[in-house]
């Protein structure tokens, strides 16, 4: 006879979600540092701030974050896909993945022009910058990994169903996690004082 | 079905944040970016994280992060907010 720490099958499956909930928490306090300087760098030298936010690239930025919450959207449908055994799972992930790299395609050809814009800053809209860059790069990394984990899933897809799915339901949200992180971070990089831009 | 009204209303939220920020408001472009923020963070967490079906312990530990940032940042502003700036070489170039 075997034993288990869990009394039901809903407690165990409700351990895996917790830890996932716990170890977010922790990424709220790994990313929280980063927002701290922002406010307060914004406060000390809030015209540099606008100054470096003129430069970004807004309809770039707009569609992103358009694309980033659609792919959460096809993670979710993914997550349901495979509590109820459906079978999309597959098709889920895929679309999810694709609107990930997207998101990091236009993220990059970003980053390739505004190169040429540090290279010109200086002062307070340098540190506007260097919060710019950690910040979405932080967030670019966490996508990246979101995405390995997205292609170890598409290759369990078949093992998961009714029965077995704390995998996607965990990696699901860590996905959605990395949305609401970049939900912040683009009214703080983009749209400041866009109307006197 | 729940799933493509959630992302409906980020969508809007999306389209409310970008519209207002070319109004002149001051100080309150600032109020309303954070708060259609959080608005959709909260559409989030709780529809695509399932946060409205869980528990009391899930639900505790999923604000606990927000809880010690916000302890963080007091304890933080505490330091930072009382001192006169040194800015840093690079910093004043």
């Amino acid at each position: 006879m075997t034993t288990s720490p869990f009394d039901s099958t809903l407690e165990r499956r409700e351990a895996a979600t917790l830890g996932m909930w716990a170890f977010l928490a922790t990424e709220v306090l790994f990313f929280g540092p980063l927002f701290f300087g922002y406010v307060h760098g914004r406060l000390a030298s809030p015209d540099a701030f606008v100054a470096g936010s003129h430069h970004m690239h807004i309809v770039l930025g707009t569609l992103n974050t358009a694309i980033l919450m659609t792919s959460s959207l096809t993670m979710a449908l993914g997550v349901r896909a495979a509590r109820t055994g459906s079978g999309s799972l597959k098709t889920m992930l895929t679309l999810t993945a694709l609107l990930g790299l997207t998101f990091l395609g236009v993220k990059g050809s970003e980053y390739w022009m505004e190169a040429k814009e540090v290279a010109n800053a200086s002062g307070a809209e340098l540190q506007f910058y260097f919060l710019y860059f950690a910040m979405t790069g932080l967030h670019a990394l966490h996508m990246t990994i979101g995405l390995g984990v997205i292609a170890w899933l598409w290759r369990h897809a078949r093992g998961f169903g009714r029965h077995y799915h704390a995998p996607v339901e965990v990696s699901g949200l860590y996905w959605h996690f990395v949305d609401i992180v970049w939900v912040f971070l683009y009214p703080m990089f983009y749209l400041l004082e866009r109307y006197s831009a | 079905m729940s799933y493509v009204l959630t992302w409906l209303g980020l969508m809007i939220l999306l389209a409310l944040t970008f519209a207002s920020s070319y109004l002149p408001m001051g100080a309150w472009n600032t109020v309303a970016n954070t708060g259609i923020s959080c608005a959709k963070a909260l559409l989030i967490a709780l529809f695509f994280m399932h946060l409205r079906n869980a528990g009391a312990l899930l639900r505790i530990v999923a604000l606990a992060g927000l809880l010690w940032l916000t302890l963080l940042f007091g304890l933080s502003w505490t330091d930072f907010g009382t001192r006169t700036l040194s800015p840093a070489p690079w910093s004043s170039r």
